[in-house]
């Protein structure tokens, strides 16, 4: 029975493999796949839109002569200079600014071309493939654990009363055979009532039981006043982490630059995230309905490619984490200084979709860290001094267990982080 | 059983059955809930009908909503900037060198902003000799006021557009023009060479031959145009001379507060401070005036003399000197201080060449003699630099009375006044209001709708000096930068593009400067381009002509003797008026400044208010209360001279004042923030305009009104009761005898082996923090410290103090975490022990020496504080800072009833919610709250503060040095009041870094700290004062 169940989940397993490899299969089209987007898409569209440069569907129709495309590629100055008016028109059209010469060769550019008039059609909902970026919409269904205490109250129930009607029937019966008067049916609650009679201390342990336990989940309650660990307000902006912090490996303080200069680590400021998403204008999950409210916050204009729409001024972004007024926190000295990962603090943020609190943010969970993080302080002048000025006894006493914390260093004290 | 039938009323309302009784006793409440706030407005409070019950369902509902609330996290929003600036970081300081220059006080100064908001102002200290004053530094506060003005008016005060006013102006302009008529611009002394520039192109264009007769009169709102009429007289060219205080071995001054008020203070201040070092060569310090200034509280040597003397004083003082130096004497003088006189001479001359004598008076003869003392001083050259002068006042009485004459015959066409209040500061004899009416367009370009714009067609707004561009020409050959910190917060214009939109040549102010500095500043600086040499100006805030000419030094050439009569002719009378400034009030301009407003006068004490002072003797005769406390009223009086009486005023008795003299403050009646009622006495009518004008009457009267006030004063007690361990202070020549035993022995107590000196005993283990780390600590040297309240506003702008107002301060009740006490010395006999010899002991002499203590939390390594909370919210921390955690504080106040320096302060009140502040407390105002420091935590109701030592600075220092992968520098972190300091005064620093300044303070001979026999161990170290004069008058 086990192993049958075991081979029969094997199955879609396998399927699901197969279908991951069927792209490869087909691999020799996908090299002007590759070409493509480590040559031309940083420009080019593969449909007719425009980037920098135009959109490439149906681009071979527009060359009368190919030879003159492919030289084109290699080299538009060349073609300008030739004079070709075609040539010389694009040029004009796109703001006199030339197309780099690409390094590739006849079979690279007509492997290109072929990948660009047969585009690989794209799903509906998962598009660019391999990044296995689309699976991160969906949301497996779960059961609400409250449907189904409610539907086992529901089954306790019946049973109960099927039982109660049994035992009154069998008693009944018994009383017939016997030829004893019939008893009158218990209510529940006078059933109920007679049970409490009888089982008094029963009943006593278990109410001091119950008393025990809900004063406990309440005093634990209290404790999450305040505590907002798991807050993951929605966003004006679907961004990912996952998409940028994950797949595609920017580093955290490309974005959060100031985290290494100040307390604050920021928001990237709507002219950071243009930096690439002048030239990335469709996302992979959203397409363009995200992004565009980048464009309209900068007051960017992406067909026109410049900065001339109305801003509608800076994203408010929903701020996740709250400190209180009363304590200061600097990222600079946990990360410039500590060189604490931003995943101590924040988690697996690559994963997240949607940020969510990660850790509680208590004075508890600071102090735990402070009492157990060694302090990286090697090679560091302002530390060196520090180490020179203890004395024997509180170096040996120190380092007891082998680390100087941050705790050994005063970082517990009030003052540390309230004035 | 008869009681069954028998009915008994409630009240008289139910016999008589009333119509409303029976409806209200149909119903079980009254439907009116009092739900006013009342347990926060003392008035409904005390008359509030609120039972018993009402309260109780307050209580039941704010309990269970506060719960609910506390539930629910507040959506915070996160809003970056669309494009970040570039030398902007979220949460990190940026600092900008600028210029502070207000008609009064000049100041090279760094603008601390955050987020784009100016939140704290101190010295440039990139510049030598660079220092603020409390004036400068709560300067910024003003920024945030919502008083000022927000948009151009017309004469009731009605909103205009900035198109109208500029075309009505224009054609008002043009109509004087064309007609040949008359316009004049009159502001205080023009310290921007742009400015002037743009005056003078201005009187260019509108007149000249055939159109209007254009002139530019400057005055200042306290004159010092007899200082330079006198030096126009004696080397022939109007101006005021540099003076170098720093030089001088043997300094005089006659009624001249040059460290507080007169003239460019704050730099003299500085200057000063150096010469106060008794290591190196100590300068010594006579001065003779009637009220006690800052000035006199420093002094060696101070003798009280009447205001009309000041002139025979100093014709004495030239006879002393021309005896001693063999010149010739001249007739006139006869003052009564023959012995102090001679001793000062003696001095003077005893340092020729390094002496200096300056002189308060604004009479042009007085200043001529001192001129003369100084030329046979040979002090020209050495301390008094003319080859480099001073610009910072250039104002002419003589221009301002002539204006007033025309301006009364209704001559003038067109008067444009800006920087500066004239209507409000001029003496009321000279009828510059009445002559406003008879003037044909009248516009006013200031920050407020003041007393002047009130006269004025058109008002408009100027900006804050932190919203405009800037330069200025302090002295002959340095040019500074100011540049604004933060956009206009108001529909304000500059001045100068005010003038030029006139002018038809509208250009923004930064253009015009750039233009002028590269016109005329950048030939003489040997730079290749321009744009170097104007961000390199700009960043140090700064700019020296480095090859200026060296002219021959002009010859004294005055009529002395005919001076020397003209200055001793002043009669005295019975009572003598004087006016002057108060360190925090200034000539008024910042009066409505709360900080400024709470800053305790540093002799007085006396916060929020003007008030007579008068000797206590004089009082005495007249029957009036001597003293200040919680529980004392002052008299009021009013004061009379001619015509002219006041408004009423208390009376408090100043030790050390001239008996027969009455003096008043000026820079009173004002309204103060949001408070619309007065604080104080405008006393500038009083002046009076004799050719110059005189800030002293004769025949002054004062008659008693019966009424009693309670001045706010935050120091009643004088005197240091005789207790050394508290004050230390020695004379010269002891102090150099080098035997620290005569002056600061070693505090020592008896114990079973015999005397043993405190620091070496103890019941507590040594803290870690003596022996490893850091130990912060400060050295206070009570030497230079010349008690000027610098360090307070300062401290209060770093560290969110609040502001608790005047009824507060009478209960004692200031939040200052900083302040400085002060001492008279008392004449009492310190060795009769009885009861009424110790009660003498109380009563400061009335000619007393003063000691300035700035006192503020001790930071004791072995903490008094500390062992008493029960909530431990005050600890220790490992580099010796008191540490005191708000949000741990239940309230208890333990901790201030076992702190033996009293530093700790309550917060009794909510100061930042409660409708009693709302006037006075700018952090109830959205734009007052923008200057509090976003570093520091605004402290709730019911918890106790105190002096931080800015451990927010000690932490961002030290974090700045570990970034930098080095040790903390010494001087790397200053605290405020360190900062603030125009004197240096004030030495923060690490008491475990051997090498540093207070460590070398700390190790000296006059290193003590104060009451040391209670062994609390302070990181505050102070050095012994050490006043320079014999030790046989001591």
């Amino acid at each position: 029975m086990r192993l049958l169940s075991q081979s029969f989940l094997k199955i879609p397993v396998l399927v699901a493999l197969l279908v991951q490899f069927v792209p490869l299969l087909t691999y020799s089209q996908i090299d002007g796949e590759k070409l493509f987007k480590t040559n031309c898409s940083a420009c080019h569209a593969i449909t007719a839109k425009k980037l920098i440069g135009p959109g490439l569907a149906g681009v071979e129709e527009r060359w009368e002569d190919k030879a003159l495309l492919y030289q084109w590629i290699k080299n538009s100055a060349s073609v300008l200079e030739m004079g070709d008016p075609y040539a010389t028109q694009l040029y004009e059209k796109y703001n006199k600014s030339i197309m780099p010469a690409q390094p590739v060769n006849d079979e690279e550019i007509t492997a290109i071309l072929a990948y660009v008039a047969n585009p690989p059609v794209v799903a509906d909902a998962a598009p660019a493939a391999g990044e296995g970026l689309a699976q991160l919409a969906e949301k497996e269904p779960t059961i609400q654990p409250w449907i189904v205490l409610l539907g086992v109250v529901v089954l306790l129930y019946i049973l109960m009363s099927l039982l109660r009607s049994l035992q009154y029937t069998l008693r009944k019966i018994e009383a017939d055979k016997e030829g004893l008067p019939v008893p009158e049916q218990l209510s529940l609650s006078r059933s109920i009532g007679k049970w409490i009679g009888a089982n008094k201390t029963l009943f006593a342990l278990m109410l001091i039981v119950l008393g025990v336990v809900s004063a406990k989940a309440g005093w634990d309650a209290l404790f999450t006043i305040g505590i907002y660990q798991g807050y993951e307000p929605e966003q004006p902006i679907a961004f990912s982490h996952k998409i940028h912090a994950g797949a595609q490996k920017i580093d955290c303080n490309y974005c959060h630059s100031a985290a290494r200069h100040g307390k604050s680590a920021g928001i990237p400021t709507a002219n950071v995230c243009m930096n690439c998403h002048t030239y990335i204008q469709e996302g992979a999950v959203n397409g363009t309905e995200e992004i565009s409210k980048i464009y309209a916050a900068n007051g960017y204009d992406p067909e026109a490619g410049s900065y001339t729409a109305e801003s509608e001024g800076p994203i408010k972004w929903v701020k996740i984490h709250n400190l209180p007024d009363h304590a200061y926190f600097n990222h600079s000295q946990h990360v410039t200084v500590g060189k604490v990962a931003c995943q101590t603090c924040h988690g697996p943020i690559e994963e997240m979709d949607v940020v969510q609190q990660w850790a509680p943010l208590t004075m508890g969970w600071c102090i735990n860290c402070h009492r157990e993080t060694k302090v990286s302080a090697e090679g560091n002048g302002y530390y060196d001094e520090i180490h020179s000025r203890f004395t024997e006894e509180m170096k040996k006493e120190f380092m007891k267990d082998g680390v100087i914390t941050v705790s050994e260093y005063g970082g517990i004290e009030c003052a540390k982080c309230h004035y | 059983m008869g009681s069954a039938n028998k009915k008994y009323w409630k009240g008289i309302e139910e016999l008589t059955e009333e119509p409303s009784f029976i409806e209200q006793s149909n119903k079980e409440f009254v439907d009116y809930v009092p739900v006013d706030n009342f347990m926060s407005e003392e008035n409904a409070l005390s008359t509030s009908n609120t039972s018993r019950r009402d309260f109780l369902k307050f209580l039941g509902f704010s309990v269970t909503a506060a719960t609910i609330a506390s539930c629910e996290t507040p959506v915070t929003k996160a809003i970056p900037y669309l494009v970040k600036p570039e030398e902007l970081n979220p949460g990190v300081a940026n600092y900008y060198s600028s210029t502070y220059f207000d008609g009064n006080d000049f100041s090279n100064i760094l603008i601390k902003t955050r987020e784009g908001r100016p939140i704290h102002i101190e010295a440039n200290k990139n510049l030598s000799g660079a220092g603020v004053n409390a004036r400068v530094n709560s300067s910024v506060l003003m920024l945030y006021d919502s008083n000022r003005l927000q948009y151009p008016v017309d004469k009731s005060g009605e909103e205009v557009s900035w198109k109208d006013a500029d075309k009505e102006i224009i054609s008002a302009l043009k109509a004087a023009s064309a007609k040949g008529g008359k316009i004049r611009v009159l502001t205080n002394t023009i310290v921007s060479p742009s400015t002037q520039s743009i005056i003078d192109n201005f009187a260019g264009i509108y007149g000249g031959e055939g159109a209007a007769d254009v002139r530019h009169i400057s005055y200042d709102s306290i004159s010092y145009s007899g200082m330079i009429a006198a030096n126009s007289e004696s080397f022939g060219k109007a101006f005021v001379p540099s003076y170098r205080f720093d030089k001088a071995g043997s300094i005089v001054s006659i009624g001249a507060d040059f460290l507080s008020t007169w003239l460019s203070s704050v730099e003299y201040a500085g200057q000063y401070g150096k010469t106060r070092k008794p290591d190196g060569e100590m300068s010594k310090h006579f001065q003779f005036e009637a009220g006690l200034s800052v000035t006199g509280s420093n002094a060696d040597h101070r003798t009280a003399v009447l205001p009309s003397e000041y002139g025979k004083v100093a014709v004495d003082l030239y006879n002393a000197v021309a005896e001693l130096t063999g010149g010739t004497r001249t007739s006139g003088g006869g003052s009564p201080y023959t012995e102090a006189i001679q001793h000062a001479a003696e001095s003077l001359v005893s340092m020729k060449g390094k002496s200096l004598v300056v002189c308060g008076s604004n009479d042009k003869s007085v200043q001529i003699v001192v001129n003369a003392i100084n030329a046979a001083l040979g002090n020209y050259g050495s301390t008094i630099d003319l080859n480099h002068p001073s610009h910072l006042r250039r104002g002419s009485d003589t221009d301002l009375k002539m204006l007033t004459d025309e301006m009364n015959k209704g001559q003038v066409d067109v008067l444009i006044t800006f920087y500066g209040n004239p209507a409000w500061t001029s003496p009321s004899s000279l009828g510059f209001a009445s002559g406003m009416e008879k003037v044909g367009m009248k516009v006013s370009m200031a920050t407020y709708f003041d007393e002047t714009s009130q006269l004025c067609d058109y008002t408009l707004p100027d900006n804050h000096f932190l919203e405009a561009w800037g330069d200025a020409n302090p002295t002959q050959g340095v040019y500074a930068l100011a540049q604004p910190t933060i956009s206009p917060l108001y529909n304000s214009r500059q001045v100068q593009e005010s003038l030029l939109t006139w002018m038809g040549q509208p250009q923004t102010s930064y253009d015009y400067i750039r233009a002028y500095w590269e016109n005329n500043l950048f030939p003489t600086s040997g730079a290749v381009f321009f744009e170097d040499f104007w961000n390199q100006s700009l960043h140090d805030g700064i700019y020296t002509v480095s090859h200026d000419e060296q002219h021959e030094e002009p010859n004294f050439a005055a009529d002395v003797s005919a001076a020397a009569s003209a200055a001793s002719s002043s009669k005295s009378s019975e009572l003598e008026l004087f006016l002057y400034q108060k360190t925090g009030i200034g000539d008024g301009q910042h009066a409505s400044n709360p900080w400024l407003q709470e800053l305790p006068d540093p002799v007085s004490k006396i916060t929020w208010d003007n008030y007579v002072t008068m000797a206590a003797s004089d009082m005495k005769a007249r029957g009036f209360n001597l003293n200040l406390g919680q529980e004392q009223e002052s008299d009021m009086v009013t004061v009379s001279v001619g015509d002219l009486v006041s408004e009423e005023l208390p009376v408090v008795a100043q030790p050390g004042q001239k008996p027969g003299t009455i003096g008043i403050a000026l820079g009173y009646g004002r309204q103060v923030w949001k408070n619309k009622e007065k604080i104080g006495v405008n006393a500038y009518p009083f002046s009076e305009m004799n050719g110059t004008v005189s800030y002293h009457r004769n025949g002054a009267s004062i008659t008693e009104t019966g009424n009693k006030y309670h001045v706010a004063a935050t120091q009643t007690s004088h005197t240091v009761m005789g207790r050394t361990g508290v004050i230390r202070e020695t004379t010269l020549d002891v102090y150099k005898a080098g035997d620290r035993n005569d002056f600061n022995p070693v505090v020592a107590l008896p114990t079973h082996e015999g005397l043993e000196a405190v620091k070496n005993i103890t019941l507590w283990e040594p803290q870690n923090t003596e022996i490893s780390g850091h130990l912060w600590g400060m050295s206070i040297d009570l030497n230079t410290c010349i008690g000027c309240g610098s360090c307070v506003t300062a401290c209060n702008s770093e560290n969110n103090v609040p502001v608790v107002g005047k009824d507060e301060v009478r209960r004692g009740r200031e939040m200052h975490w900083m302040r400085i006490d002060r001492y008279y010395s008392s004449d009492a006999d310190l060795e009769d022990k009885s009861i009424s010899g110790y009660r003498s002991m109380e009563e400061p002499g009335s000619m007393p020496e003063v000691v300035y203590q700035p006192m503020m939390c001790q930071h004791c390594n072995n903490a008094p504080c500390e062992t008493v909370c029960p909530v431990a919210a005050t600890t220790h921390s490992n580099e010796g800072l008191n540490q005191m955690t708000y949000n741990r504080c239940i309230g208890t106040r333990y901790c201030a009833n076992n702190c033996p320096y009293k530093v700790r302060r309550f917060n009794w009140f909510n100061y930042i919610a409660d409708r009693k502040f709302t006037e006075f407390n700018p952090s109830q105002d959205d734009l007052g709250r923008m200057v509090l420091n976003p570093d520091v935590t605004v402290r709730a109701r019911g918890v106790m503060e105190k002096c931080s030592m800015c451990v927010q600075r000690i932490q961002a220092g030290k974090l700045e040095a570990k970034k930098n992968s080095s040790k903390v520098e010494d001087g790397a972190i200053s605290t405020a009041c360190a900062s603030a300091c125009p004197t240096h005064a004030i030495t923060f620093g690490d008491l475990n870094d051997k090498s540093s300044r207070i460590a070398n303070h700390d190790a000296g001979d006059r290193a003590y700290r104060v009451i040391e026999d209670v062994g609390t161990r302070p990181n505050i170290v102070y050095l012994t004062k050490v006043r320079n004069k014999e030790t046989a008058q001591a």
